[in-house]
């Protein structure tokens, strides 16, 4: 191993070849500040370059790319609040909030610093199991990927928040949008409303930017001003390097759950970041701070999200079998090198594998340090005037998602989900639970279903060792809320019992879930067998759930209660009818992008946007709307990203 | 004045002169061909259009841009519609198909809005495959699978998905298998084969070459047959990269004594190896575009399969099958795409009694 270490190390350290790490490090971190878009779009940029390369040099761009774009995605989920990857939600709930209170540094440095010590443990933890891995992949057979995939569910128990029916009622919505789709256990579409477009079910990119993305910044519109009210720049950096170090061991759980998160493929790489802070948030003895700014919410993500890239290598490499599209694409450019991805590469391709160790650890270490020079100068748009802002990032969120399916259904689909996300945040509905139902749905139901058939007779896989262990961690968080629930309970009742129930946004929402679980119920009933199993248990659960909700809201025992940023006291009323508005606008623009294409629809509806709301005067206004159209263009030339077209089609436009 | 005009008409004669000779600029020169794929980023077809992308650009005349746009959805039915609703017979949109967009058009799924005879065939390629057991079965002679010595369990994706060319194979062997369908792909099917979860498995034969090969040295797997390939002439031989294994159509010989020709399982069969494997991955342009845009194309490939550095590149990625023509094969090809009913209706029957999916 040491050998082939070193002659990796002989391989890599060439001057061309470090330089073209450089640039698919340059590369990757690029995209990943974009928001919505991540390692495919960056592996899928620099493929048409790669094949003018030796392989060593190849394989040294794509990692290096692959390697760093969770750790630029941070900067825009803390920053603007708008996920720069679905994988970094978490830093948009946790960072985001330390941005509007002046800390956005204090949250960068953190991050960058636990993603940087993440993918350095993902590097080590490669070098250590590539030669071992093969026996311990296989070790975890169906019904262990199945208890871990509930065990992943199980964490969102601790991501509740403070009524845990609305925590549970979130998590099954989650489910349910997962089940839209093709039905792992029976040849059958579910819930797509005869919508070719719904065949497929829901991107993850789409759900992560409309229910959080879309949602923060009607909020930050909706408030107004900008994002963060007070600047303090300077001994933010020191801090955030100070929690890091304080809370280091939280940095190698968090990278120790994303790497064997992505050496189980079934799992996937954004269930590896939502283990993690689900983790953390169930170790942590003061919960209070979660949601509105605990630096370690972003500590362990970040960390998991730079492990996973380098835990999914395991399988990809010794299995072929990749856990995502970019190590999928990754896989694609060996085999035009003439490596076989197999048993075999232990033996003949030692070498080739530790340079991508080496790429691996020299990528994020030099992507961590870019950023933290970057920073600086990129936090100050978090003192911007945020109406001078929105139009460019929504613009943005509308062609990451359009990048999925190129389908219009992309952006209405992102529209649905972004109104959705706010009337839900808007209520106090927590949606981290509904961001982890719906990626855990799928493997979740897939591997149950797996589970019973493959194991007809239950002892067979109940018993199993590993089964045990995963069950018994699986239990522990549901009692330990319990007790922690029915202690508090007293506190609560006293505070709600105060309040009288009157019809509003609160009580439409609660209904309108209620709805929606009751029509899903009568729906699955008609599913085949096989099929109905999961969405029928979660949709009977949810109406459940959700008529004892709606009827202790009448009965003035469940308020809704904004997040801590919607409102100074009483104001809520005033903020939620000024949101409505932005949300209608962004509904104008989505219906102008169908009838004009995104060209002409930016052109009116930016100029618009700024000499109405951020009341610019017009040149100034027309010079932006230029400007930005140009940088679109200038993305959709260098990216190959697509615009979407209208239906009546301009020629040029 | 009449100097000026004079000039003017020495002009015109002149810049009628040299129109031709731009006009004898390729077609491609400066233009951007989009090959539109309908899987997502990371697929089996994604990856191969992204491979062959640079070597279209490097072997069409005029060297024009070629790029690779995803639109998936639908299990490839979405983009193949979009691009039946869309695409010009200019040659500049090329669509990228596989046997999962075949399969509904063969079976008529109501959602299909395509169809292949309106379409010109750019070129065509393939990959075999083989299947194969666990030694635990006990299957050491052909017609052992007929009595194994555990029940067999097979795990697939979906039975109308690529998963029907096996099914249709366990139907005319006669086999008694339980299919557990379910999986995200052919490579977790062959994780759970060497977990022991299921005993009877098939792979591509390039996987199988790369992934199954060491484990039949280690004797944890047995091969059994391959699905064979289609040559020129339309005829089922023996898979060129596993020539030392026999073809269903002998394998059913060896377990059954005689020839299943005639048999409609067997047509059933027969129907569906070439779209699933032979012709599994084509490039389409609309019927109408022009011919010598399309002999750009084809000469593209005649080009790319002499270029050394596409013989070296391509071993592994097309998996060491020949890159045919389109204009060679068409004939073949959409022969293959078109099935009779009784083929059809035996299909949907089985499906439908045997693995509860009603098309």
């Amino acid at each position: 191993m040491a050998e082939a270490l070193g002659a990796a190390a002989e391989l890599f350290f060439v001057p061309a070849r470090l330089g073209m790490m450089l640039l698919g490090v340059l590369a990757g971190l690029v995209v990943g500040i974009l928001p919505g878009m991540g390692g495919i779009v960056a592996v899928a940029v620099l493929l048409p370059f790669v094949v003018r390369l030796d392989a060593i040099a190849a394989l040294a761009m794509l990692t290096g790319a692959l390697a760093v774009v969770h750790t630029s995605d941070t900067i825009t989920s803390v920053l603007i609040g708008a996920p720069g990857s679905a994988a970094s939600v978490p830093s948009v709930m946790e960072g985001h909030p330390m941005a509007r209170q002046g800390q956005a540094a204090r949250a960068l440095a953190a991050a960058y610093l636990s993603s940087l010590i993440g993918g350095l443990i993902g590097a080590v933890g490669l070098t250590l199991s590539i030669p071992i891995a093969r026996p311990l992949v296989l070790a975890f057979g169906s019904p262990e990927l199945f208890m871990l995939t509930a065990l992943g569910v199980s964490f969102a128990g601790s991501l509740l928040g403070k009524e845990p029916r609305r925590g549970i009622i979130a998590g099954l919505l989650g489910l349910l949008l997962g089940a839209v789709g093709p039905s792992p256990a029976a040849a059958q579409v579910r819930f797509s409303f005869g919508q070719i477009y719904l065949m497929d079910g829901l991107d993850l990119a789409i759900v992560a930017l409309g229910v959080f993305g879309i949602a923060e910044i009607i909020g930050i519109l909706a408030r107004g001003g900008a994002i963060a009210e007070r600047v303090d720049l300077g001994h933010g950096w020191v801090q955030g390097i100070r929690d890091v170090i304080e809370h280091r061991w939280l940095v190698l759980r968090g990278s120790l759950i994303g790497m064997w998160a992505g050496v189980l493929p079934a799992i996937g790489a954004t269930a590896g970041t939502w283990m993690a802070y689900g983790h953390v948030v169930a170790t942590s003895k003061d919960r209070s701070r979660f949601g509105k700014g605990d630096i370690r919410g972003i500590i362990a993500p970040e960390a998991a999200n730079n492990a996973v890239e380098a835990g999914d290598l395991v399988p990809t490499l010794l299995f072929s079998v990749p856990g995502s599209a970019p190590a999928a694409m990754i896989m694609g450019a060996l085999l035009a090198y003439g490596i076989v991805p197999g048993p075999r590469i232990v033996q003949q391709h030692l070498d080739i594998i530790y340079v991508i160790v080496w790429t691996f650890a020299a990528a994020n270490i030099i992507g961590a340090t870019i950023m933290f020079l970057a920073s600086p100068a990129l936090a100050r748009l978090a003192y911007i005037p945020f109406t001078r802002l929105a139009p460019v990032v929504i613009l943005m969120m509308v062609l990451a998602a359009f990048q999925e399916t190129q389908h219009y259904g992309d952006i209405l689909t992102l529209l649905i989900l972004g109104v959705s996300g706010y009337m839900l945040k808007a209520t106090g509905w927590p949606r981290a639970p509904l961001l982890i139902g719906f990626v855990l749905a799928n493997p979740l139901e897939r591997y149950f279903w797996l589970t019973v058939n493959l194991y007809p007779d239950p002892d067979t896989w109940l018993l199993r060792p590993a089964v045990l262990v995963i069950s018994a961690l699986l239990v522990f968080p549901f009692v330990w809320t319990a007790i922690q629930a029915l202690r508090r309970r007293g506190v609560r009742e006293a505070r709600a019992a105060a309040v009288r129930w009157r019809p509003g946004l609160g009580t439409m929402v609660s209904v309108g879930l209620l709805a929606i679980f009751a029509y899903a119920t009568v729906t699955a009933l008609g599913f085949l067998r096989g099929s109905s199993l999961m969405p029928l248990a979660v949709a009977i659960l949810g109406t459940i759930l959700c008529a004892a909700q709606v009827i202790q809201e009448i009965r003035g025992r469940s308020v809704p209660v904004a997040e801590e940023d919607e409102a100074p006291e009483g104001a809520t009323g005033q903020i939620v009818a000024r949101a409505l508005r932005y949300l209608a606008g962004i509904a104008v623009y989505t219906v102008l992008i169908w009838f004009l294409g995104i060209r002409l629809a930016s052109g009116l509806w930016v100029t618009a946007f700024m000499l109405v709301v951020a009341r610019m005067r017009w040149p100034l206004a027309v010079l932006y709307t230029v400007v930005t159209i140009l940088g679109m263009e200038l993305l959709a030339r260098v990216l190959g990203i697509r615009l979407p077209p209208g239906v009546i089609a301009l020629p040029g436009l | 004045m009449r100097r000026a005009a004079l000039a003017l008409v020495v002009v015109l004669i002149v810049a009628a002169g040299l129109a031709p000779a731009r006009a004898q600029a390729p077609y491609y020169a400066g233009k951007t061909i989009e090959i539109v794929v309908p899987f997502g980023a990371g697929g089996g077809t994604d990856i191969e259009a992204r491979f062959l992308a640079p070597f279209y650009e490097k072997h069409i005349a005029g060297n024009p841009r070629v790029v690779v746009i995803n639109r998936p959805g639908g299990g490839s039915i979405l983009g193949a519609n979009f691009y039946t609703a869309n695409a010009k017979p200019d040659g500049l949109q090329i669509l990228a198909t596989s046997g999962s967009t075949v399969i509904p058009f063969i079976l008529g799924v109501p959602q299909v809005q395509y169809d292949f005879k309106k379409w010109k065939l750019v070129k065509v390629n393939g990959v075999g495959a083989v299947a194969y057991v666990s030694p635990g079965t006990g299957i050491r002679r052909p017609e052992d699978i007929l009595k194994p010595a555990q029940p067999l369990v097979y795990g697939g994706i979906g039975a109308a998905n690529l998963d029907l060319a096996m099914v249709l194979a366990f139907e005319l062997l006669g086999m008694n298998v339980r299919s557990v369908f379910g999986f995200e792909g052919r490579g977790p099917a062959r994780l759970a084969f060497e977990r022991g979860e299921t005993n009877i498995d098939y792979q591509t034969t390039p996987a199988y070459l790369s992934q199954v090969a060491p484990l039949v040295q280690e004797r944890k797997a047995v091969p059994l047959f391959t699905f064979g390939f289609t040559n020129e002439k339309g005829l089922l031989v023996r898979d060129p990269a596993a020539p030392n294994l026999p073809t269903i159509y002998e394998f059913y010989q060896q377990v059954h004594k005689k020839k299943p020709d005639g048999q409609l399982r067997w047509k059933a069969l027969q129907a569906l190896l070439n779209p699933a494997f032979t012709f599994q991955k084509a490039l389409w342009v609309p019927q109408g575009t022009p011919p010598e845009v399309l002999n750009a194309l084809w000469d593209a490939v005649d080009k790319m399969n002499a270029d050394p550095e596409f013989k070296e590149k391509s071993k592994n990625v097309l998996e060491g099958y020949t890159l045919f023509r389109g204009d060679k094969m068409e004939a073949t090809v959409i022969k293959s795409l078109t099935v009779t009913l009784d083929v059809q209706k035996f299909i949907k029957d089985l499906l439908r009694t045997k693995y509860n999916v009603d098309i």
